[in-house]
């Protein structure tokens, strides 16, 4: 599995709940590391297609291409960074280390470009 | 001169985003490349889009070409953004003589003197003014006309010796600009509104000396306030606001689905831009955008600031 050290690390972290790699195009999962009660599809889907409207609307607006990307909620986060077709799709609990997600994440890029 | 202007260039050459294009700016304007100068200024502009003295380079590079509309809005929005500016007051006391607005002339070259009294060239020009106002009441008693071409004939105040913030003193603008015929007196009205009436300007003050600017968008993705200006100085808000406000929904759409409670933030870094979004009252939506040299952590500090400014102004307040 292509991206097992990856979300190893990044679902080790402090209150992280998922980490998925996911296809930008259809949400469909690549692969993942979801902890139980965590709908892993439903979070590519949703993931995805969150991260594919940021990309399109910065587009649009002429800011260029969308690197990572934060929601922040009530009760969580999820964070994702894309290269090529592929996100990088990571859901935790609000009081996660943001810093730190978002350094790996970002580190994981070139391993997702090669394999995009 | 060719040395400084050699060596601004090569200072923002090595650092773009550096305000050094106001007295490089300036530099090319005093050697008469107007052109140029106002090339170098918009794109500073482009980069400090809330830099007073960046505006006030603009408009006086506008004299220089004979564009007076142009030199008062920029002066105008100069001093939108600093109110103390000493040079937009002179500079627009100047463009109102210019134009034959002699109160509002008086008006701007009065609240330039209290900024600073030891210029002399205010206080000539004021009083300069001052004797034409008398002269303009005194002919209107009589129940006459004013004579356009007999008042363009009075040499022009010299209102406009601003100083940019550097300290760099900065010449007047040439006395060649033709001044058209002499208009109906302004009124108190017709004096451009503070900064704080302007929902453009909303947000201003909150960013300070950050590159980034913010907008209030309305549930229908339309501005309600804040600026996005590009070079060229237009305001690109609606276009980046329309491209962006969906975002939101997928947002909601998504905390929805994953039972995360309500989303309060967004942000997403660009190629040219770090984004940030917060819901605010009624369904509308904060838009910060900084640059990309902008810290995240203070990007979310000023977005919650921002959401509170727009909380207060959608309240009625601010």
């Amino acid at each position: 599995m292509p991206f097992d050290p990856v979300l190893e690390t990044l679902t080790r972290h402090r209150g992280v709940s998922a980490g998925l790699v996911v296809s930008e195009s259809d949400g469909i999962v690549v692969e993942a590391r979801v902890r139980i009660g965590e709908r892993g599809d439903r979070v590519a889907a949703l993931a995805a297609s969150l991260y594919r409207k940021a990309r399109l609307s910065a587009e649009a607006a002429g800011l260029g291409g969308v690197g990572f990307l934060q929601l922040e909620a009530e009760r969580g986060r999820v964070f994702a960074v894309g290269r090529g077709d592929l996100v990088l799709v990571v859901v935790a609990a609000r009081d996660s280390n943001v810093g730190l997600i978002r350094v790996e994440m970002l580190g994981a890029l070139e391993r997702l470009e090669r394999l995009a | 001169m060719r040395d400084e202007i050699g060596r601004l260039s090569d200072e923002l050459a090595r650092d773009p985003s550096s305000l050094v294009f106001v007295p490089l700016g300036e530099a090319l304007r005093r050697q008469g490349s107007t052109d140029l100068a106002l090339k170098v200024a918009l794109r500073g502009l482009e980069r400090h889009p809330y830099h007073a003295d960046g505006h006030d380079l603009v408009a006086r590079i506008a004299v220089d070409r004979g564009e007076l509309e142009r030199a008062h809005d920029e002066w105008d929005m100069a001093l939108r953004l600093a109110p103390q500016h000493v040079g937009a007051q002179k500079g627009l006391g100047f463009v109102c003589f210019q134009q034959g607005k002699l109160a509002a002339a008086e008006e701007h070259l009065a609240a330039a003197q209290a900024l600073d009294g030891d210029d002399p060239s205010i206080a000539s020009a004021l009083r300069h003014v001052r004797e034409m106002l008398a002269g303009h009441s005194t002919s209107d008693a009589q129940g006459s006309t004013v004579d356009a071409s007999s008042d363009a004939t009075e040499p022009a105040p010299a209102p406009s010796s601003p100083s940019t913030s550097s300290g760099q003193a900065v010449q007047s603008p040439p006395s060649s600009v033709t001044r058209p015929a002499i208009g109906e007196p302004s009124t108190p009205s017709s004096v451009p509104m503070l900064a704080e009436d302007d929902p453009r300007y909303l947000f201003a003050d909150l960013l300070g000396t950050v590159d980034g600017t913010t907008l209030l968008l309305g549930a229908d993705g339309l501005v309600l306030a804040g600026a996005y200006l590009v070079e060229g100085g237009q305001d690109v808000a609606q276009e980046v606001g329309a491209a962006l406000s969906g975002v939101s929904d997928e947002a909601r759409r998504a905390t929805r689905h994953l039972d995360v409670g309500d989303w309060s933030s967004i942000v997403f870094e660009t190629e040219h831009a770090t984004v940030s979004m917060a819901p605010t009252a009624g369904d509308n939506l904060v838009l910060l955008a900084t640059t990309r040299a902008t810290p995240l952590g203070l990007a979310r500090r000023l977005l919650d600031r921002c959401a509170a400014r727009a909380v207060a102004f959608l309240g009625g307040g601010r």
